[in-house]
C-alpha cells in the first residue's frame, strides 16, 4: 500500500508544533495518529480561501437585507427577518464546513455513497411530493417554513462520487495508460451521474442539469480521460441541447428563458424579458460607484423579480456599482483560484478531482448567474454561490468549501510549502 | 511505483486550461459589467427614473368669467366628491372589497357600480371607467351630501383609501345669456390630447367654445403635480416633489350683461312680432361695439343655448337636440359664425370706393328708377326715382341705381368680363379692394373661436374658384344631371355647367354691379364684420379686431394682462369722405329710410347715424339689416327671413340705444366703463 501522506515528516519552517484540532480527543496516541494522518493545524487552513468565502457570505447578507427590507416594511413584517434567517443559514453552513474540513477523509469517502443515495432519495421524493416553484418541482417543503432542495445535495454528492470513481483506482495504483482513467471507470462515472441527472431533468430543473453536465464533462476531462471521450461527451451534450430546442422538449417558459438572452436588446414583452430588462436597468442604474446600500431606487422599489435569490447580483449592481460588483467577482475569482490551486497540489487524485468539481460547479453557477443579470446568459434559475438567499444551496456550497479545505489540510506539507513556485510536482513513492 | 503528473500528463495541462477558461469567463463578466454600468449608465438612467416616478395631477380651480361690471357669467360651484385611492385599497387584505361594499351602502349604490367606475380605461375596457392616472384618487360620486361625506371621513379605519374632496363644477349663473360668446367646457378631445403643444391630458376639462375656449390657457390655471416614488407594484413609497395647483385667472369681459340681455330680449321680441306678421323668421343677431376701442359690449344670436348643458359632459340626447335642424342651430352664432349679403348697409363702403375711383364727392348724380345694364334692368328699390341728387341724398334715401352705376363703371374700367393676365393694365378693383379695407372677406380677428370670414370675390378670386371648379363643370356639361328627377331642372343645370365650363372665369358684370349695393354672389359678410366696418367710419378710419374680453385678472386681483384695442388696419379713405358719410347717415334716422323707426327718439340729444339694408336671399324672405352708430357705440342688427331693414332691424337697434342711454327707462351704459370692475376671487 502506497502512502502519500507526509505527516511523518517534520514540517519545514515551523516554529511551533502543529496545533491539532483534536485537543480533547483523548490520549496522546490518538492525537499522534491524527497528526500523522491529518496535519490539520490552523496554520494549514487556506485562510485566503476561507476569508474570501466569508467575505462573499457577508456581502451576500447585506445584499439580501437590502433586497428584502422594503418588502418587509411594506407588509409590516420584521424588516430583517430574511437577514436573520440568512445569517442563521450561513452560521450552520460554516459549522458544516468546519465539520467537513476536519473530518477524517476516510469518513468522507465512506459517507459518499450515503450522501449520494440520500440525494437520490431526495430527488425522487421531490418529484413525488415536491412543491413547484417557478415552474420546476425542486423543493420539498418542510414544516416551519423551511424548504429543502435535494438537487443542491446532488451536486455535492456527484462531486465526491466522481472523484471517488475517477480518482480512487489511480490512488490505489491500478493505473490506466499514462495515468488516465480507463473506459470502465469512465462508464462508471457516467452511470453515477446519469441517475441524478435524469431525476433533475424530470423536475425539470434545467439550470441544475446544466451544472451537473458541465461538472461531469469537466471532471472527466481533467481526470485525464482520453480526448476522444471528452470530445464525444461535449458533442453529445451539444447535440442533446440542440435536440431539446429543436423538438421543444423543454417547457415553453424554459425555452423562453434560454432564448430570451439572445434577443435581450429587442423589445421585451414576456415576463422573462421583463426580468432581464429590470435586471439590466438596476445594474446600469448603479453606475461606477453605486447608489449606496439600501438606497437603490430600483432595488428598494422591488422592480427586479427574484431579487434575493437568482437576481441578487443586481442589488450589488445598483447599490454598490461597478466597484462593488468587481469586488464580488474578484472574491469569486480568489475562491476559484485557490480551489484550483489546492486541487493542483492535492496529495491524491481524489482531492484534485474534488477541487476541480467544486471549482467547475461554482464557476459555472457564478458566470451563468451574473451573466444572466447582465443579459449575456440565459435565465436558468441558478443561485449565485455564497450570496443568493437559500439554505440548501448555502449548505452545499459551504460543505463543498469544507471539502476543499479538507483536501488542503491533508495535502503533503511540502507541496503546501512550495505553493507559489508552481513548478512540476513529482510525487515519488519511497 | 511512480505516480507521475509530469509534463506529459493530461490532468495538469487540462487543469490549467480549466483555470484559463474560468478566468476568461470572469473577465468577460467584468467587461460586460463595465460597459453596462459605465458606458450605458446614462441611457438606462432615464429608464430607471421612468420606472419609479409617477405623477399625480390635481386640477386647478378654473378661473371665472365676469362682465364689465364684475357680474359673473361663468363661475364654479363647489361639489363634494367621494374619491377612492386604488393603491390604498389594493393593499387591503381583500383588495378593498369590504371597503367598496361599505361605501356602496353609504352612497346608496352597488359595489359593482363602484368597481366599474374605478377600473382603468384601456383599449378593451370602455366606459364606465377611469381614464386618468391609476395613482390619482378616482372620483366615484359627485354632489355628495355633506353629512354623508362626514360619516365616511370620520371613520378612516372603516374607509381606508376613501376621501372626500371638493371639486369645482362649472356654473353659468346667467343661464343662456351670451351663451354662444361664453362657450362651454368639456373633456379634452382626442385631437386636443394628441396635440402635444396643448399639454392637455385625458382627464382635463377644457374650454371648447367661446371665451371658455379662446381664453382656456388663462382660465385653466396650472394643475398641481405631485411626483411620487413608487415600487414595482405601484405602491407609493414617498413624495419626490409637489407643486400645488394654481387657480386659473379671471377673464373680465367688455360684454355688459345688461346690454346683452336687452339685445337678446329685443331680438327675441322682434322675432316674435315678425312671426306674428307671418314672416318665417327664426333667427336674428346683433352686435354692439364700443367704436373707440372695438370692444364688444353685446353680441347676440337668437336662438341661443345654456352652456350648462355641457357641464360634466353633455348627454347624446341633449347634443342631438342642440344640433337638430328644428332647434335652429343654437350652437352657431349668427353674429359672427354666419354670413350673408349686407344689402344697402354696404353703401358707405360703396361710396368710399366710388370716390376712390374718381367720383366727385360733392357732385350730383342721377337716381333713375331703373338702370339697363347689358340685357338686365336694375331697379331702384321699390322702383322709385330720386331725380338728380347728391351722394348725401343717395345715402339718405338709399338710392340703388347711383351705386349700381358706380360699380358698373368700375367693372367696365377694369375690363368688364375680362379676367386673367393679358397685354393690359391690371384691374383696379376699387370696390372689392375697398370692401377688404373695411374688413370684409377675412376674419375680423375677434377673440372667439370659429368665426366666419365671408367673402369678397374679385377677378383673381373668380379665376381661382373657376380653376377649382372647372373640371366638375366640364364633366357635368358632358354628362348632364341624369339623376335629377326634374328634366327641366336638369337641363337648366346642364346649361349652367356648360357656361361654367367655358366662361366660368369671366367676371360677371351683373354680380359686380350688385356688389355696389351689397348684393350678389361676390359679397358675403357677418354682422360682426359690418359692425367693425361701421366702427371705422365712426372713429375716423381705424379698423379694430373686436375684443370680447378686456382684461385677465389674477387670483389676487392684480391685472395679469390688459387686452387693449387691437388695430387691424386703417381705411384708405380721407377724413372728409368719412365725415361726409357720417353726416349723411345722421340724416337717415332724421328724415331718411330709418326716420320711421326712430320717430320720437331724442336724436337731438343722442344723434344716431344709421343705414338700413334689405338683402335679397335666394329662396328666402329678405334679410332685414340696420347698421348704425351713436357717439359711443356701433349697433348692427340682422334679422333674416323678414323684410325691409327699416321695419325689423331698425326698431331693435332703437330699443338698444334707448336702453344704453336711458330713453324712457334707466340708462344701462351711457358710456363704456373705463375702469375694470373689482373682481373678487371665488
Amino acid at each position: 500500500m502506497t502512502s502519500l501522506l507526509p505527516g511523518t515528516r517534520p514540517p519545514k519552517r515551523l516554529n511551533r508544533g502543529p496545533v491539532t484540532l483534536e485537543p480533547l480527543s483523548g490520549p496522546g496516541a490518538a492525537t499522534s495518529r491524527a497528526r500523522e494522518r491529518y496535519d490539520i493545524s490552523w496554520r494549514r487552513v487556506d485562510w485566503v480561501l476561507a476569508f474570501a468565502v466569508l467575505a462573499l457570505c457577508g456581502i451576500g447578507s447585506l445584499l439580501i437585507a437590502s433586497a428584502t427590507r422594503q418588502y418587509q416594511l411594506d407588509h409590516h413584517l420584521d424588516q430583517y427577518a430574511y437577514l436573520k434567517k440568512h445569517l442563521l443559514t450561513v452560521g450552520i453552513g460554516v459549522a458544516l464546513a468546519i465539520l467537513v474540513a476536519r473530518s477524517d477523509f476516510r469518513l468522507v469517502r465512506a459517507y459518499t455513497p450515503v450522501v449520494y443515495l440520500a440525494s437520490l432519495a431526495g430527488l425522487v421524493a421531490v418529484i413525488a411530493v415536491g412543491s413547484t416553484i417557478n415552474g420546476a418541482r425542486s423543493w420539498i417543503v418542510l414544516p416551519a417554513g423551511f424548504q429543502l432542495q435535494p438537487s443542491e445535495l446532488a451536486k455535492l454528492a456527484l462531486v465526491v462520487g466522481l472523484a471517488l470513481i475517477l480518482g480512487h483506482q489511480r490512488d490505489a495504483g491500478a493505473t490506466g495508460a499514462l495515468g488516465t482513467p480507463g473506459g470502465r471507470e469512465l462508464l462508471q462515472a457516467l452511470a453515477l451521474a446519469a441517475v441524478p441527472l435524469a431525476l433533475v431533468m424530470m423536475q425539470p430543473d434545467f439550470g441544475t442539469t446544466m451544472v451537473l453536465i458541465v461538472m461531469v464533462v469537466g471532471v472527466l476531462a481533467v481526470s485525464g480521460a482520453p480526448a476522444r471521450w471528452v470530445g464525444l461527451l461535449v458533442a453529445s451534450g451539444v447535440g442533446f441541447g440542440a435536440a431539446i430546442l429543436n423538438f421543444h422538449l423543454l417547457k415553453p417558459y424554459q425555452e423562453a428563458r434560454l432564448t430570451e438572452f439572445l434577443k435581450h436588446s429587442s423589445v421585451h414583452t414576456s415576463s422573462i424579458g421583463y426580468n432581464v430588462q429590470q435586471a439590466l436597468i438596476a445594474n446600469a442604474h448603479g453606475g461606477l460607484l453605486g447608489r449606496g446600500l439600501f438606497t437603490g431606487s430600483q432595488t428598494q422599489g422591488q422592480f427586479v423579480p427574484e431579487q434575493k435569490t437568482d437576481f441578487v447580483f443586481t442589488v450589488a449592481g445598483e447599490e454598490l456599482g461597478f466597484v462593488g460588483c468587481a469586488v464580488i467577482i474578484a472574491l469569486l475569482g480568489i475562491v476559484l483560484w485557490r480551489t484550483l490551486s489546492i486541487g493542483q497540489r492535492a496529495g491524491d487524485r481524489f482531492g484534485t478531482l474534488v477541487c476541480v468539481g467544486v471549482a467547475i460547479w461554482f464557476a459555472f453557477q457564478a458566470v451563468v448567474n451574473i451573466g444572466m443579470t447582465l443579459g449575456i446568459m440565459p435565465v436558468t434559475g441558478l443561485p449565485l454561490p455564497f450570496i443568493s438567499y437559500g439554505g440548501s444551496a448555502m449548505f452545499a456550497n459551504l460543505a463543498a468549501i469544507g471539502l476543499v479545505e479538507n483536501v488542503r489540510l491533508r495535502s503533503p506539507e511540502r507541496l503546501v510549502a512550495l505553493r507559489g513556485s508552481a513548478g512540476v510536482v513529482n510525487l515519488v513513492d519511497s | 511505483m511512480r505516480l507521475v503528473t509530469g509534463p506529459r500528463s493530461h490532468p495538469r495541462l487540462r487543469l490549467n486550461v480549466l483555470r484559463v477558461i474560468v478566468f476568461a469567463a470572469l473577465a468577460v463578466l467584468l467587461f460586460r459589467l463595465w460597459s453596462l454600468q459605465v458606458f450605458e449608465h446614462g441611457r438606462y438612467q432615464v429608464t430607471a427614473e421612468g420606472n419609479r416616478v409617477r405623477e399625480v395631477v390635481s386640477q386647478a380651480p378654473r378661473g371665472i368669467i365676469v362682465d364689465d361690471q364684475g357680474k359673473p357669467f361663468a363661475t364654479n360651484k363647489t361639489s363634494i366628491v367621494m374619491t377612492i385611492d386604488r393603491s390604498v385599497l389594493d393593499r387591503q387584505a381583500d383588495s378593498g372589497r369590504a371597503v367598496i361594499a361599505r361605501l356602496a351602502t353609504v352612497l346608496h349604490t352597488t359595489p359593482a357600480a363602484l368597481n366599474l367606475k374605478t377600473r382603468i380605461c384601456t383599449r378593451t375596457v370602455g366606459k364606465p371607467c377611469w381614464n386618468g392616472s391609476p395613482y390619482q384618487p378616482i372620483p366615484v360620486a359627485t354632489n355628495v351630501a355633506p353629512q354623508v361625506a362626514l360619516s365616511v371621513i370620520e371613520h378612516p379605519e372603516r374607509f381606508p383609501g376613501v376621501a372626500a374632496d371638493t371639486s369645482a363644477v362649472r356654473l353659468y349663473p346667467q343661464g343662456s345669456l351670451a351663451g354662444q360668446e361664453i362657450g362651454y367646457t368639456g373633456p379634452a378631445s382626442q385631437a386636443q390630447i394628441a396635440d402635444k403643444k396643448s399639454g392637455y391630458t385625458a382627464s382635463d376639462v377644457v374650454g371648447q367654445a367661446g371665451i371658455e375656449g379662446s381664453y382656456d390657457s388663462y382660465l385653466r390655471g396650472t394643475a398641481g403635480v405631485k411626483k411620487l416614488a413608487v415600487d414595482r407594484f405601484g405602491r407609493v413609497s414617498g413624495t419626490i416633489s409637489a407643486t400645488p395647483a394654481k387657480a386659473g385667472d379671471t377673464v373680465v369681459l367688455a360684454l355688459d350683461s345688461g346690454v346683452q340681455n336687452l339685445l337678446e330680449q329685443s331680438l327675441a321680441n322682434e322675432l316674435t312680432a315678425a312671426q306674428q306678421q307671418g314672416k318665417p323668421a327664426t333667427t336674428g343677431s346683433g352686435v354692439v361695439l364700443d367704436w373707440h376701442t372695438g370692444q364688444v359690449i353685446a353680441m347676440a344670436s337668437i336662438p341661443t343655448y345654456n352652456p350648462a348643458v355641457f357641464t360634466g359632459g353633455i348627454s347624446e340626447q341633449d347634443y342631438k337636440a342642440l344640433t337638430s335642424p328644428a332647434s335652429g342651430d343654437p350652437l352657431i352664432s349668427r353674429a359672427f359664425q354666419s354670413t350673408g349679403a349686407p344689402g344697402s348697409t354696404f353703401k358707405p363702403v360703396s361710396l368710399s370706393a366710388a370716390v376712390a375711383s374718381g367720383a366727385d364727392l360733392n357732385g350730383t348724380y342721377a337716381c333713375p328708377s331703373s338702370l339697363p345694364i347689358g340685357s338686365a334692368l336694375f331697379h331702384n328699390f321699390e322702383g322709385e326715382s330720386g331725380g338728380i341728387i347728391s351722394l348725401h341724398e343717395a345715402i339718405v334715401i338709399s338710392c340703388d341705381t347711383i351705386f349700381d352705376q358706380f360699380a358698373y363703371n368700375a367693372w367696365l374700367a377694369d375690363g368688364g368680363l375680362r379676367n386673367g393676365s393679358g397685354p393690359y393694365s391690371p384691374p383696379k378693383e376699387y370696390f372689392t379692394n375697398m370692401a377688404r379695407a373695411f374688413g370684409f372677406g377675412r376674419d375680423s380677428g375677434i377673440d372667439l373661436p370659429n368665426e366666419s370670414s365671408g367673402w369678397v370675390t374679385d377677378r383673381a378670386g373668380e379665376l381661382k374658384i373657376w380653376n377649382q371648379m372647372k373640371a366638375t363643370y366640364c364633366s357635368r356639361a358632358k354628362t348632364g344631371y341624369p339623376d335629377d328627377p326634374d328634366p327641366a331642372d336638369a337641363e337648366l343645370l346642364k346649361e349652367y355647367a356648360q357656361e361654367g365650363c367655358t366662361d366660368g372665369y369671366l367676371y360677371n358684370g351683373g354680380a359686380a354691379t350688385m356688389f355696389g349695393i351689397g348684393q350678389g354672389q361676390y359679397l358675403s359678410v357677418s354682422p360682426l364684420q359690418l359692425a367693425t366696418a361701421y366702427a371705422a367710419v365712426a372713429n375716423g378710419g381705424t379698423v379694430f379686431h373686436p375684443r370680447v374680453a378686456k382684461a385677465i385678472v389674477g387670483q389676487d386681483g392684480s391685472v395679469v394682462k390688459k387686452i387693449g384695442p387691437s388695430v387691424a388696419g386703417h381705411l384708405p379713405v380721407s377724413p372728409d369722405v368719412l365725415s361726409y358719410i357720417r353726416d349723411a347717415m345722421i340724416d337717415v334716422t332724421r328724415r331718411g329710410t330709418a326716420s320711421g323707426a326712430f320717430a320720437g327718439f331724442p336724436l337731438d340729444q343722442i344723434p344716431i347715424a344709421g343705414k338700413t339694408g334689405t338683402a335679397e336671399v335666394q329662396g328666402h324672405n329678405d334679410t332685414s339689416w340696420f347698421a348704425s352708430f351713436s357717439g359711443e357705440y356701433v349697433v348692427v342688427i340682422s334679422i333674416p327671413d323678414t323684410g325691409q331693414g327699416a321695419n325689423f332691424a331698425a326698431p331693435v337697434a332703437r330699443q338698444v340705444y334707448e336702453g344704453l342711454y336711458g330713453v324712457g327707462r334707466p340708462a344701462l351704459l351711457p358710456v363704456p366703463p373705463a375702469a375694470l370692475p373689482k373682481v373678487t376671487a371665488p
